[in-house]
């Protein structure tokens, strides 16, 4: 009995652990807190449920109604007896929060905040998995099988996380699995008493034995190969861990792909940046068809929590993007807004959770999977990706007059973009004393971010370089003031510092510029075309784009009249679809002009691109593998059907040389025709072959084979047990036990008759009386073959173990403790 | 007293022939002993395999009926010795007596010198008796006074015995026991061959009517054609296994002997050639396991515990022994598993 308790702690110890994962899923950690309670109320249920001897349906009652008392007192409605007794409001309280959970589960982007349909959905879960470990590893002795329901919440954060999850949680889990195993064996040894050691000693519980010793070898071995193996990179999948390894101290090596797969609020956009700065090739990611006459940029990201660190991404949320987005007219005097309409194409080259959209979108044709961030105007998903997608979206073109925008007050004190710091900036003295001296004797929010804006033109020194330190911290942005030589990058995240420093709150904006490639509507947008710049928010207005980056190191850079540019006139006039003969300053000679200018610098973040010349097409690979893993499947079939050919591909032998009998004759039948020589030796093989067949048709019907049985045993059982009495099949079964038992004891073997037809006589009356299950097993993966090969396996690993056994006893021999045992008796 | 070599047992019998003269003893045997054709069959191979025979069961079940029909059956010497306690070795080997006429001693041959000795109730004699029998069953010559005297071919021990459970019995010495080629047992008659026998023994005993069909020449040729017959490599193997598991089975204080090999292969072949068959089959050496095996093993002192018979832990090792396979290794064996768990007995192969 306190064996079974123990246990029950531990399953419930156990169930916590392999919860452990959901970690990755919530922004804090109340749900332990909560699943805690839940799942010792469980133990204790069923620990009471035990201690009055409930039978197993019992304890299982018991632990449900435990679940249920402590799911009523975490989740109350108000209207529970004693705040423990669910009452019918209880219950639809819960359905409330179920229905709500499936709602916050589709509009919440990982890491998601506590709301209370989500905890519930999680302690319900939980308490439920901790349930049913505690009735398979207590109640049925099947600990294994409790591995099952800890496997299921393993199973939520990487479903919801497409591309990785931290492996310690996992870590944990299995480590309350391995406990649970563990703790159940202790307990079956236990069982049987006291151990001991061969020398008498009495033996800690924890101690280990030889047995244990090899356990865990062949545990490290396990865990070694599946470590090492997914290290080797396989042609054809882009998704090796040597690849990511390397990306993910991605600088500048070209390959990175910060923003593969993923969750939309795990991606580093700007780490993007830093390693692309040299990105050779240029790959078409993004068509976009738009009726807006000069669009501005097309955007798919933002930034905007300031830390110490730079820019972060935060998690999104937001509402399905099929259903009503919200609304951007507002009735401002200077602000215009038209509506277009747009529809993209995405290539299989960008490959992330984002989609790029021209803000700010009212209509979408997109399914439920993505979800809009009103907020951050942003199209993410956490399940889908954009390799290869085709939308159309409808949106609002706003543009704004700088008398508008001047009329915009400064943000109230409750405003929840300042409660939520997006003013805030890291202490950055000489930011703060910069900031202070351009915005000084500035009246208006927007005078003061065009203050800061006209600051990073040409003539207080900033110059667009693309080879620098591509970073955003609070150092690189002051050295990016000092050095004022930088790229998009720099430009928006020092532009975004400056405003949020100034007081007005800010962030960056990731997106493609118009590029260079126009036909018509169409733009084509490259990898080169990427781009990032900054969003001001204007009490009243919205978030308004400025593009502090020098137009002339930006392909398709668009101005507007709030934010001008504040260099000289344009170098680099937009002229679409037309080479472009701008001279290019590290342009390369013979290179056409429009792609000269493709491969402008700026855009050196390249979003899950690939080199184009890297970029196979997938599908051969795929259908490579399905051949693969077909002829592998058929392999068993395909050898069976082999050995079918080659034992029955003899001729009849002919009958070369009657002789007569000799001793004592068959009496059975008809006189036999004995053959001399090689006849006698092909005969034999015949019959061999004849009854191997035979044997192996067996094993497929699943009748029983025994080696102890001559063949004459064999076709008696056969005729009393399988054949049902059909006489041609038991003249034929006679007659290839016959043949065999002649062919292995006789001095001449049976010929005359010959066996293939008697064969197939049998296999057919055995095909007639197996069920289709067998029938069907025995044509596709028959178990003769497979027979063969176990047993090939058993013999070949059983051949190694002795020879190792036999090497490290000669081994052993040198051992010195052994060598100096042996002096000391001497 | 014609002495014949034991290498000159006649000429080979062509296959008809042999057929006719060994199913002619069998269907003259069968008159007397209904109903017990695989029983009468095995006693003319142990005949045919020149060895020796001990018919083992309780009382009344016609033990002495078979041997005496057998012995009749073939024209040539036959002796009965009744075994009892007072027996004397000198009784069954024979005795030199002092001749007044001549002046010297005169062997008189005892019971044994005949080609048929029938010895009834062997284990009613003390074993000092029991033990004369010793020399002339496995060497086929008698030792009296220092004086060797060869016996006649064919020579065969029939001896009856009641089970050593019952009262006022020696049990059989292993030696002796060893020298018996195969036991039989009787068994109870099924019911039509019972109330056969009450209808034809009910006026006259049809042993008295029983007459010879074949004699010593024609059973030496059986003999001869019976030595002809093959044994293919793989049966051997298999006889050799067979015994090699006796000894190493573990229910088993003793094992079958050498010997015991030796005779389960002669048995083998008789039983083969009686079939019609020129070969022989690891089925002739299943069928003749616990015959040719059972008596001459001990079971060890937990399996007497468990009430294992000889018999029982005879078949048990034939049913899980493999057959050997001069191929390579066949694969196969699907059978479920056998009702004590034990698995296919692997004999240790060097």
């Amino acid at each position: 009995m306190t064996g079974h308790r123990n246990l029950g702690l531990v399953a419930a110890g156990a169930t916590l652990l392999a919860a452990a994962p959901l970690s990755a899923i919530f922004e804090r950690w109340t749900w332990l807190v909560e699943s805690a309670v839940a799942v010792a109320v469980v133990a204790g249920a069923a620990a009471l449920a035990r201690a009055l001897r409930a039978p197993l349906w019992g304890q299982m009652l018991g632990m449900l109604a435990g679940l249920t008392l402590a799911l009523t007192w975490l989740f109350p409605a108000g209207s529970e007896l004693l705040a423990v007794l669910p009452t019918p409001a209880t219950l639809a309280h819960f359905g409330e929060l179920l229905r709500g959970s499936a709602e916050d589960m589709r509009s919440y982007g990982v890491e998601v905040p506590d709301t209370p349909a989500l905890l519930f959905i999680t302690v319900l879960g939980i308490g439920a998995v901790a349930v049913v470990v505690d009735l398979l590893t207590v109640g049925l002795r099947r600990p294994a099988l409790a591995g099952l329901p800890m496997l299921a919440i393993y199973s939520v954060p990487v479903a919801v996380y497409v591309d990785d999850v931290s492996a310690v949680p996992f870590v944990i889990g299995a480590a309350g699995y391995l406990w649970l195993l563990g703790a159940d064996n202790v307990d079956r040894v236990r069982r049987f008493g006291r151990r001991f050691t061969g020398d008498g000693r009495d033996v800690d519980v924890w101690e280990s034995s030889p047995l244990a010793a090899a356990g865990r070898r062949l545990a490290v071995l396990g865990v070694a190969v599946a470590v090492l193996l997914p290290l080797v990179p396989v042609p054809g999948m882009n998704g090796s861990l040597l690849d990511s390894l390397s990306s993910s101290n991605g600088s500048g090596n070209g390959n990175g792909r910060p923003g593969h797969g993923g969750a939309p609020g795990k991606i580093n956009l700007f780490a993007a940046l830093s390693g692309q700065l040299n990105q050779s090739e240029v790959a078409d990611l993004v068509k976009v068809t738009t009726n807006e006459p000069d669009p501005f940029y097309l955007r798919f990201g933002v930034a905007d929590e300031l830390k110490s660190s730079g820019f972060e991404v935060t998690n999104p949320s937001g509402r399905p993007a099929n259903r009503e987005l919200p609304d951007p007219v507002r009735e401002v005097n200077g602000v215009e807004q038209h509506q277009y309409e747009a529809s993209v194409e995405i290539t299989r080259d960008l490959d992330m959770p984002l989609l790029p959209v021209y803000s700010e979108p009212v209509r979408t044709d997109l399914n439920s999977t993505w979800l809009y961030d009103d907020d951050r105007q942003i199209v993410f998903s956490n399940r889908e990706n954009s390799r290869g997608k085709r939308y159309s979206f409808e949106y609002v073109r706003s543009t704004y007059t700088v008398a508008a925008l001047r009329s915009a007050r400064k943000l109230p004190a409750d405003h929840p973009l300042v409660r939520r710091q997006q003013t805030r900036t890291p202490p950055a003295p000489e930011v703060t004393e910069l900031v202070a001296r351009l915005v000084r004797g500035k009246q208006t929010e927007y005078d003061k971010v065009r203050a800061i804006y006209d600051y990073f033109s040409s003539d207080n020194g900033f110059s667009y370089q693309l080879r620098t330190e591509g970073g955003t911290s609070g150092a690189d942005i002051v050295d990016f003031l000092t050095n004022k030589v930088g790229y998009c990058q720099q430009y928006a995240a020092a532009m975004g510092w400056l405003v949020r420093a100034a007081g007005i709150p800010a962030r960056v904006a990731f997106g493609f510029t118009g590029g260079s490639n126009r036909s018509g509507n169409t733009y084509t947008l490259t990898n080169r075309n990427l781009h990032a710049w900054t969003e001001v928010y204007f009490d009243g207005i919205g978030w308004v784009p400025f593009d502090a980056t020098p137009a002339y190191g930006v392909a398709g850079s668009t101005r507007s009249t709030w934010a001008p540019d504040t260099d000289a006139p344009d170098p680099l006039p937009d002229q679409p679809g037309a080479p472009n003969a701008t001279p290019n300053p590290e342009g390369s000679a013979g290179a056409v002009g429009s792609e000269r200018e493709d491969r402008d610098p700026d855009a050196g973040l390249s979003l899950g691109a690939e080199a184009s010349t890297d970029q196979a097409p997938v599908w051969p690979w795929w259908a490579a593998g399905s051949l693969v893993l077909l002829l592998l499947l058929a392999m068993p079939a395909l050898r069976r059907l082999a050995l079918r050919r080659r034992r029955g591909g003899r001729a009849p032998t002919p009958v070369t040389a009657a002789v007569p009998d000799v001793g004592v004759e068959a009496t059975t039948g008809d006189r036999m025709v004995v053959l001399a020589g090689t006849d006698a030796d092909r005969a034999r093989a015949d019959a061999h072959a004849a009854w191997d067949e035979l044997l192996d048709t067996l094993i497929d019907y699943r009748v029983p084979v025994d080696r102890t049985e001559t063949p004459r045993a064999t076709a008696d059982r056969l005729v009393r047990d399988a054949l049902n009495a059909d006489t041609d099949a038991v003249t034929a079964i006679r007659l290839l036990g016959r043949a065999e038992e002649r062919a292995r004891y006789a001095r001449d073997p049976l010929t005359g008759d010959p066996l293939a037809p008697a064969l197939r006589v049998v296999r057919s009356r055995l095909a007639t009386d197996a069920d289709r299950r067998t029938r069907l097993l025995a044509a596709v993966l028959p178990p003769s073959v497979l027979l063969r090969w176990r047993l090939a396996v058993a013999d070949t690993s059983g051949r190694m173990v002795t020879v190792t056994g036999q090497a490290r006893r000669r081994l052993l021999r040198w051992n010195p403790r052994r060598l100096l045992a042996d002096r000391a008796a001497r | 007293m014609t002495q014949q070599t034991w290498d000159e047992v006649g000429g080979l019998l062509p296959h008809d022939e042999f057929r006719a003269a060994s199913e002619a003893i069998v269907a003259n045997i069968e008159q007397v002993i209904e109903g017990k054709t695989a029983t009468v069959r095995l006693a003319l191979a142990v005949l045919l395999a020149e060895g020796h025979l001990l018919i083992e069961d309780v009382p009344g079940v016609g033990k002495t009926k078979l041997a005496k029909a057998l012995a009749r059956s073939i024209d040539c010497s036959v002796r009965r010795i009744q075994f009892t306690p007072d027996l004397l070795p000198s009784d069954v080997t024979g005795v030199s007596v002092y001749n007044q006429e001549t002046h010297d001693f005169e062997f008189r041959p005892g019971a044994v010198f005949a080609n048929l000795v029938v010895g009834d109730e062997i284990n009613r004699a003390s074993p000092k008796t029991q033990s004369a029998l010793l020399e002339c069953m496995e060497e086929r010559q008698v030792t009296v006074d220092g004086v060797t005297y060869q016996l006649q071919t064919p020579f065969m021990v029939i001896a009856t015995q009641n089970p050593i459970e019952m009262e006022g019995t020696y049990p059989l010495p292993e030696a002796q026991r060893d020298r018996f080629t195969a036991r039989i047992a009787m068994g109870y008659p099924d019911v039509g061959a019972e109330l056969a026998m009450l209808d034809g023994h009910g006026a006259t005993d049809p042993l008295d009517e029983l007459r010879p069909v074949s004699d010593a020449v024609t059973v030496r040729q059986l003999i001869a054609t019976v030595r002809q017959v093959h044994v293919a490599d793989a049966v051997k193997q298999y006889a050799i296994d067979l015994v090699t598991a006796t000894r190493e089975a573990p229910d088993l204080r003793l094992g079958a002997s050498p010997r015991a090999t030796l005779q389960l292969l002669r048995t083998a072949r008789a039983v083969a050639a009686l079939e019609g068959r020129d070969y022989v089959l690891p089925d002739d050496l299943q069928a003749l396991a616990v015959p040719v095996l059972a008596h001459r093993i001990i079971p060890t002192a937990d399996a007497q515990l468990a009430r294992r018979t000889t018999d029982a832990i005879v078949s048990d090792l034939v049913h899980r022994l493999p057959l050997p396979n001069d191929r390579k290794r066949s694969p196969y064996d699907t059978r479920p598993a056998s009702g004590n768990g034990r698995g296919p007995y692997e004999p240790r192969r060097p």
